[in-house]
């Protein structure tokens, strides 16, 4: 049976019993974006054109420390903007980078995630969704980088979600901003811009020689 | 150590194969999480996209009674909405699809 003949034999769904008692106060804490007020709004920023050169920012994340664009040269980096943590829905485009993770660091690609909130508030997000890459908190002066990056929105006060791969000299690649705040990029389409970025990405110096000869696309190849 | 080491969760492989369908949409978090899970973890699915198929969506709607939140997802005769991937795996394990 497939699923659309599936759907034509069924006559009535009930959503199965609660499957994973609520235990303790985190389990409680980490299910709260399910039922919280939606979040949904059209794009009214259009972000930076690829070709760009990548503004540059120094961001703290949540245990303080200071991320800097111009430190991380010589790797691609995805910056990841999220319009809040804890916010509802489908929103779970960072546990969802987490679980694929090494799509990114197996192309060498250093990924962060952005948003206008506090670095507590990263710490405890982070936490409680088991996200371990960084959140850094362009809080003050609040949505700076965002408004940098074009995908500021001003009646929200939080940003658009919108995701750049800025390439290992700090040039933006590949540019998306949701249609709709809920909105995540396809990821199959992500994964092939991933693939280009890591592709336009000179070699670290230091590597030349020992990649000499390699071509892109074999490198990639031995990397799956 | 830097902080780009992160650890990356690794899923049990799949056990044995039950029916499973995902009536979801490519722009959904949920459904790119669930779906790329299940792929992870070579569990076997029907996938409708309900951008494609909106008498799909229309009829699940009337089978919820107007109380459709997406995706749907069906394993093997239990029905889940928009339910976490903690729940998707604790319905795997419960029909022996995970351990």
């Amino acid at each position: 049976m497939d699923a659309f003949e599936l759907l034509e034999s069924t006559s009535t769904i009930a959503p199965a019993d609660t499957l994973e008692p609520v235990t303790g106060d985190i389990a409680h804490v980490r299910d709260l974006y399910r039922s919280a007020p939606p979040m949904d709004g059209t794009r009214v920023s259009t972000g930076l054109q690829p070709g760009t050169a990548a503004p540059e920012f120094a961001l703290p994340m949540a245990d303080g420390s200071v991320v800097r664009l111009s430190e991380l040269r010589g790797s691609p980096v995805a910056l990841v903007f999220y319009p809040l943590d804890w916010s509802p829905g489908c929103s779970v485009q960072l546990e969802l980078y987490q679980q694929e993770y090494d799509e990114f660091a197996s192309r060498g690609i250093r990924l962060l995630g952005i948003s206008v909130d506090s670095i507590y508030s990263h710490g405890a997000w982070a936490a409680v969704r088991g996200i371990q890459y960084p959140l850094l908190s362009d809080f003050q002066p609040r949505g700076a980088t965002a408004r940098d990056y074009n995908v500021w929105r001003p009646d929200d006060g939080h940003s658009e979600r919108a995701l750049y791969l800025i390439d290992a000299d700090g040039i933006i690649r590949w540019t998306y901003v949701s249609e709709r705040l809920k909105e995540l990029p396809d990821f199959d389409e992500l994964v092939a811009a991933l693939d280009l970025v890591a592709a336009t990405t000179a070699i670290p110096r230091g590597e030349e020689k020992h990649a000499e000869g390699t071509h892109h696309s074999e490198s990639k190849e031995e990397k799956r | 150590m830097t902080i780009f080491d992160v650890y990356t969760p690794h899923l049990q492989p799949a056990a044995r194969t039950v029916p499973v369908a995902i009536y979801g949409n490519r722009w959904c978090g949920i459904t790119q999480l669930t779906r790329r899970a299940l792929d992870r973890a070579g569990v076997d699915y029907d996938y409708v996209d309900l951008d494609d198929h909106p008498s799909v969506q229309a009829r699940l709607q009337s089978l919820t009674r107007g109380l459709l939140r997406t995706p749907v997802v069906y394993i093997d005769g239990d029905w889940l909405m928009a339910p976490s991937l903690r729940e998707v795996q604790a319905v795997l394990a419960r029909h022996g699809v995970w351990a």
